[in-house]
C-alpha cells in the first residue's frame, strides 16, 4: 500500500520534513520574534510610503529584509543631488535626474526577490483631490515631512473610517524628529507580556490539591523527597496552614515568615534545593490570584457592553472571557505553560499533566460563554495570553494641537518631549507662511507660543530644541533617517503582526543626548 | 589610503550634513569649529574602525559612509550564512559562504562614491597595538562578549597619559529582539566594558546532572544529545553547528530521548537554537542602535553637538521605551580601576572552589583561569606540564597557600589583561 511505510522511513522522513525549507532558514532569527502567523500577517500586508527620502527608504529597508508583501513609493520628484548625498537607495549621482520613486524601488527591491515594490510617480495633491480611495487599499500608510496641508487632507480622510488604514506621521529636522501612529483601535492577543501567568497556588484546582495531599512526604524514598516539586510542597504547606489558621493563609509579616521556616523545616537533607525554591516562591501563596487589574479595566471597554454577532471576534472572546471570571475562582483561565523547577522527570511531567488536564477543562468551559463561532487557532491563542491582552485607542493626527487640556498636560508631564513636538510643529507651520525662508529661532518661537494655550509658556527646554530646528531645518541627516527608519519599522510591524505593543500617542527622538520620549 | 574628496563630490552632496556641520546648536560645544575645518578632518583624515561587518557592522558602514568619513576600515572573522539576509542588507544570496568583511566593504565603495573601505577577513586578536593606534575611533557591533572584552581592555591598555592621540573612543552597539543598547566609551576615563559586566543576562547552564537524569524541558533533551551523546557517539569528530546534518542528527537523538520520557516540545529550531545559542535579531533594531552608534561617532568626530553620557538602551517590546544614563566607572574594575578586587571566602576554600567561584561570579566571568601568587604559581590551565605539576594545589586549602589580604593574580588566555584579587578569610 502506498500510504505503509515502515519505522524505519516513517523515521528518517520526519527528520527531513523537520529540515527548514530555505525561506524559514532566511527568516529564522525574525521567526523566533513573531512566528509563523506573524510573518504571514507581513507577506499579506501592502505598505503605502509617500516621498522617497532619506527617512522613507531607511523605514522601508526594515520592513523589505523581513519579507512584508508589497510596497509602494509615492513620490513624483526627479532625484537631486542633495538627494544622492543622504539616501543609500540612490546610486549617488548616476541617479540624479531619474524618479526618486523608480529609483529606490529599484534598489529596495534587491535586498529581497519576494517582495513586491511598485514606483508611483503620481502627484499627492492630486491623488488626494481627484481619488482619496487611493489611499484605502493598503495596510498601512507613512509619510515623512509631508506638507502640513496635505498631511492635514490625507489624516481626515484615513480618519474618517475606522477601516481605513493606519496613519505613521514622522517628522524630523536635523538632531530631533518625532513620530506618531494614528489609528482608532489596535487590539493585541499576543503581547509577549512579560509578566507570567498566575500558576494559582493560593487557589489549588480540585486534582492538584488533592495529587498534593496524596503523598505521604514522611515516608517518601529520600531521593524522591528530594524531587517534589516546589508547587506541590507549596500547596501541601499552604493547605496545612489553613486547616490550622482557621481557612486562611498567611498574612502578617510574622505569619509568613513562620511560614516560608515551616517549608524549610520540611527537608530532610540539608541540600533539598526543591524546598529552597518553595521558601522563595512562598509569595505564591499570599498573592492573591484573580483578575489582573489591566484586564479587568478591560471589561469596562463600551464595545462589549454594545457587544453585536458582528463584533470583531476578539471582543467576543473578551466577552467570553469576563463571563468565565463571573464565576468562582474568579481567575483567568489555567495556563498549561509550566516554568522549570527542580524535580524528577516523572513528578514534573505529572505536574504537568494535570495542568494541562484542567487548563483544557477551563478552555472547554470558556468555550461555553461564546454566542459565535470561532476558529479553534485564535481561541487556543487568545486563552494563552489571557494575562496579556490589550486595547489601544488611538486619536486623530493634529488632536494633541487641537486640544488645549490634552496639550497643557504634556507640557506639565513632559516638557522636554513637548519642546521637541511644538518646534516640528512650528517649523511646519512656518514653511507654510514662508515657504523657502530659512526659519528663524525667533520667528519658530512666535510661532510655537501661537500654538499653545493661552496662559500657557512654553517650556524651559524649549530654547534647546528650537535652535536645533533652526540650525538643520531642512536636515534629513542619515543617522537621524536610519534610527527612525528602525523605530518607525518595529511600530509598523507590531500594527501588521498584532504582536508586541506599539506606542498610541506621540514619540519624541532627540539625538543630541541620544534619548526617546513619548508624549 | 587618502581619497581625493573633490573627485568624487559633487555639489550639493553634503547639503543635509553641513547644515549641522556649518553652525553650532544651543547645546554645541563653544570648541567647535563650524565649516571647513571641521568638513575637512571629517572627510579628509579621519579613520575609523568598525569591528563586525554583521547585522550592526553593515548599518554601521552605510551610515558613517553616508555622513561623510571616507576612511573606514572594517573586521570580521566570519562568512555569510543564508540566515543572514534577513538583516544584514548588504549581502545577497549570491554572496552565501564569502566573507562578510570583503562582501560589505565592495558594496558600500560601489553605493557611495569616494569612501574607502578596507577589510580584513580574520580576527580582532590577530592586530597588535601599532594597529589599532592608527584609528581616530572605534565602533564595536559584536554579538560576543568575549571579542568585546577583549577589544575593551585592548584600547584601555593602549591609553598613555602623555599622548592624548592614544585615547580612542570606544562605541559599542548590541541588540536582541527589540531591545538594544549604545554605549560610548572613553577608555580609562568612562565607565568600560569590564565595568558593566554584571550587566550582562546570566547565560542559561543547565546542571549536568539534570541533563544526566532527569530531563524535565525539550532543552535538557537537546543538551543531552549535543553534550552528551555527541563526544560518546561521534568521538573526536567536531561538532560543527552550521552543518545540517549535524543538528539533524542532534534532533533524531534528542527527539527519541524526549519520546522514552514523555517530553513535548523538541523541534529543529529549537534544537538549532538551543544548540548555536541564537539570539532572535531583526533589521529595525539593528537600524536603531547603529545609528545611535553612529550618530555619537559623528558628534565625537566633529564636536558639531555633545555626546550621549555614556549609555542608551532601548526596549522596543511594549511601546518605545528608553533609557539614557550614566553608568558609573568601577574603581576595582580589572581593566580600567587600578585597584584590586576584594574577595572574601572562607578559610576551608579550595583553590579549586575558588576557580569555580570565579567562572561564576557575574562580574568576572572568567572561563578558564590561571591563578597565581606574587610568589608562586596555585594553579595554572597550560601548558600542560605546568598544568599537571601545579594540579596538586587544586584541592588544597586556599589559606595554606596565600595569606590573609594576600594578593593572587588571575589571568586567562582569552582575556588581554590579568585581575587582580586581594583574599580575605571569613
Amino acid at each position: 500500500m502506498a500510504d505503509s511505510q515502515d519505522i524505519q522511513t516513517a523515521t528518517t522522513s520526519i527528520v527531513t520534513d523537520a529540515q527548514p525549507d530555505s525561506k524559514t532558514r532566511r527568516y529564522d532569527r525574525q521567526l523566533r520574534l513573531w512566528a509563523a502567523s506573524g510573518q504571514s500577517a507581513l507577506e499579506d500586508a501592502h505598505i503605502l510610503v509617500i516621498s522617497g527620502t532619506a527617512t522613507s527608504t531607511s523605514i522601508l529597508k526594515n520592513l523589505v529584509l523581513p519579507g512584508i508583501g508589497k510596497f509602494t513609493i509615492l513620490d513624483h520628484a526627479k532625484v537631486t543631488p542633495e538627494d544622492a548625498g543622504n539616501n543609500f537607495f540612490l546610486e549617488g549621482p548616476s541617479s540624479v535626474g531619474k524618479s526618486r520613486a523608480e529609483e529606490a524601488v529599484r534598489l529596495l527591491g534587491e535586498l529581497n526577490e519576494s517582495v513586491i515594490g511598485t514606483a508611483d510617480t503620481s502627484n499627492v495633491e492630486e491623488l488626494l483631490e481627484k481619488n482619496p480611495a487611493y489611499f484605502s487599499s493598503f495596510t498601512v500608510v507613512i509619510v515623512h515631512n509631508l506638507e502640513p496641508k496635505l498631511l492635514d487632507k490625507l489624516s481626515t480622510f484615513l480618519w474618517s473610517d475606522d477601516s481605513l488604514p493606519p496613519l505613521f506621521v514622522i517628522r524630523s529636522a536635523g538632531f530631533l524628529a518625532e513620530f506618531y501612529i494614528q489609528f482608532h483601535e489596535h487590539t493585541i492577543i499576543e503581547s509577549h507580556s512579560e509578566t507570567a501567568p498566575s500558576l494559582r497556588i493560593d487557589k489549588a484546582f480540585p486534582a492538584l490539591l488533592e495529587y498534593s495531599l496524596s503523598l505521604d512526604f514522611t515516608k517518601m524514598d529520600p531521593t524522591d523527597h528530594g524531587h517534589i516539586p516546589y508547587v506541590i510542597i507549596l500547596v501541601r504547606a499552604l493547605e496545612d496552614w489553613k486547616n490550622s489558621h482557621q481557612g486562611k493563609p498567611p498574612q502578617t509579616y510574622a505569619e509568613k515568615k513562620e511560614f516560608k521556616a515551616g517549608v524549610l523545616a520540611m527537608k530532610i537533607k540539608a541540600d533539598e534545593e526543591n524546598f529552597d525554591e518553595a521558601e522563595s516562591q512562598a509569595y505564591r501563596c499570599w498573592a492573591d490570584t484573580g483578575v489582573p487589574s489591566d484586564i479587568a479595566a478591560l471589561f469596562q471597554d463600551p464595545q462589549l457592553a454594545a457587544l453585536k454577532p458582528a463584533s470583531p471576534p476578539f471582543y467576543h472572546l473578551l466577552s467570553a472571557l469576563q463571563k468565565f471570571t463571573l464565576e468562582p475562582p474568579h481567575t483567568l483561565p489555567l495556563t498549561s505553560t509550566l516554568p522549570d523547577m527542580k524535580a524528577s522527570t516523572n513528578s514534573y511531567i505529572h505536574l504537568q499533566k494535570l495542568y494541562k488536564t484542567r487548563a483544557e477543562e477551563e478552555k472547554t468551559h470558556f468555550k461555553s460563554f461564546l454566542t459565535v463561532p470561532i476558529d479553534d487557532a485564535l481561541v487556543d491563542s487568545f486563552v494563552k495570553n489571557a494575562h496579556g491582552l490589550k486595547i489601544l485607542r488611538g486619536k486623530k493626527w493634529g488632536a494633541l494641537d487641537a486640544d488645549p487640556t490634552s496639550l497643557g498636560n504634556a507640557l506639565t508631564s513632559s516638557p522636554k518631549q513637548t519642546a521637541i513636538h511644538l518646534s516640528l510643529s512650528a517649523l511646519s507651520s512656518l514653511n507654510v507662511k514662508q515657504p523657502g525662508i530659512a526659519p528663524t529661532i525667533e520667528a519658530l518661537t512666535t510661532e510655537a507660543q501661537a500654538l499653545l494655550p493661552a496662559g500657557n509658556a512654553l517650556p524651559d527646554d524649549f530654547p534647546d530644541a528650537v535652535g536645533e530646528i533652526a540650525r538643520a531645518p531642512t536636515a534629513d541627516l542619515p543617522n537621524t533617517a536610519a534610527l527612525l527608519g528602525g523605530l518607525v519599522a518595529q511600530e509598523v510591524i507590531k500594527v501588521i503582526t498584532k504582536q508586541y505593543v506599539p506606542i498610541a500617542s506621540c514619540c519624541t527622538i532627540d539625538l543630541v543626548e541620544t534619548w526617546t520620549g513619548v508624549i | 589610503m587618502a581619497t581625493s574628496s573633490q573627485s568624487t563630490d559633487w555639489q550639493g552632496r553634503y547639503y543635509h550634513i553641513d547644515q549641522v556641520l556649518d553652525k553650532p546648536g544651543p547645546r554645541t560645544d563653544p570648541g567647535f569649529l563650524a565649516g571647513d575645518g571641521v568638513k575637512d578632518f571629517l572627510r579628509n583624515q579621519a579613520k575609523i574602525l568598525v569591528i563586525g561587518a554583521g547585522g550592526l557592522g553593515c548599518e554601521i558602514l552605510a551610515n558613517l559612509a553616508l555622513t561623510g568619513f571616507k576612511d573606514i576600515h572594517v573586521i570580521d572573522m566570519d562568512t555569510i550564512d543564508i540566515s543572514n539576509l534577513n538583516r544584514q542588507f548588504l549581502f545577497r544570496p549570491k554572496d552565501v559562504g564569502k566573507p562578510k568583511a570583503t562582501v560589505a566593504a565592495e558594496f558600500i565603495m560601489n553605493r557611495v562614491p569616494g569612501v574607502t573601505v578596507t577589510p580584513y577577513f580574520g580576527k580582532i586578536q590577530d592586530k597588535d597595538d601599532d594597529y589599532y593606534m592608527q584609528f581616530n575611533l572605534v565602533i564595536c557591533g559584536l554579538d560576543s562578549v568575549e571579542a568585546r572584552r577583549w577589544m575593551n581592555a585592548t584600547l584601555v591598555n593602549l591609553v598613555d597619559p602623555e599622548n592624548p592621540e592614544s585615547l580612542k573612543p570606544l562605541i559599542d552597539g548590541g541588540t536582541e529582539g527589540f531591545k538594544g543598547q549604545a554605549r560610548v566609551i572613553l577608555p580609562t576615563i568612562t565607565s568600560c566594558y569590564e565595568c558593566s559586566l554584571d550587566m550582562l543576562n546570566k547565560p542559561t547552564a543547565f546542571p549536568i546532572c539534570t541533563i544526566a537524569n532527569t530531563p524535565r524541558l525539550p532543552e535538557h533533551c537537546i543538551e543531552w544529545a549535543s553534550v552528551l551523546e555527541w563526544p560518546r557517539v561521534q568521538g573526536d569528530k567536531k561538532l560543527d553547528t552550521d552543518d545540517p546534518e549535524h543538528i539533524g542528527w542532534l534532533y533524531t537523538i534528542a527527539s527519541a530521548r524526549a519520546n522514552d520520557f514523555n517530553i513535548e516540545g523538541v523541534t529543529w529550531s529549537l534544537t538549532q537554537g538551543v544548540v548555536k545559542n541564537i539570539i532572535p535579531a531583526i533589521a529595525s533594531t539593528n537600524a536603531i542602535i547603529s545609528a545611535a552608534c553612529c550618530n555619537e561617532a559623528f558628534k565625537i568626530a566633529t564636536s558639531s553637538a555633545a555626546y550621549l553620557n555614556n549609555y542608551f538602551m532601548l526596549i522596543g517590546t511594549d511601546g518605545v521605551y528608553s533609557y539614557t544614563f550614566e553608568h558609573e566607572k568601577r574603581d576595582d574594575c580589572p581593566v580600567c580601576g587600578g585597584e584590586s578586587l576584594e574577595l572574601s571566602i572562607s578559610s576551608d576554600f579550595t583553590v579549586e572552589q575558588l576557580i569555580e567561584l570565579l567562572v561564576e561570579k557575574q562580574d568576572i566571568q572568567i572561563k578558564k583561569p590561571s591563578l597565581s601568587t606574587p610568589t608562586s604559581q596555585l594553579y595554572l590551565q597550560a601548558p600542560p606540564q605546568l598544568e599537571e605539576a601545579t594540579r596538586p594545589n587544586l584541592t588544597k586549602r586556599v589559606s595554606e597557600l596565600v595569606p590573609p589580604e594576600g594578593e593572587v593574580t588571575v589571568t586567562a588566555s582569552t582575556l588581554p589583561f590579568s585581575l587582580s584579587l586581594r583574599i580575605s578569610y571569613t
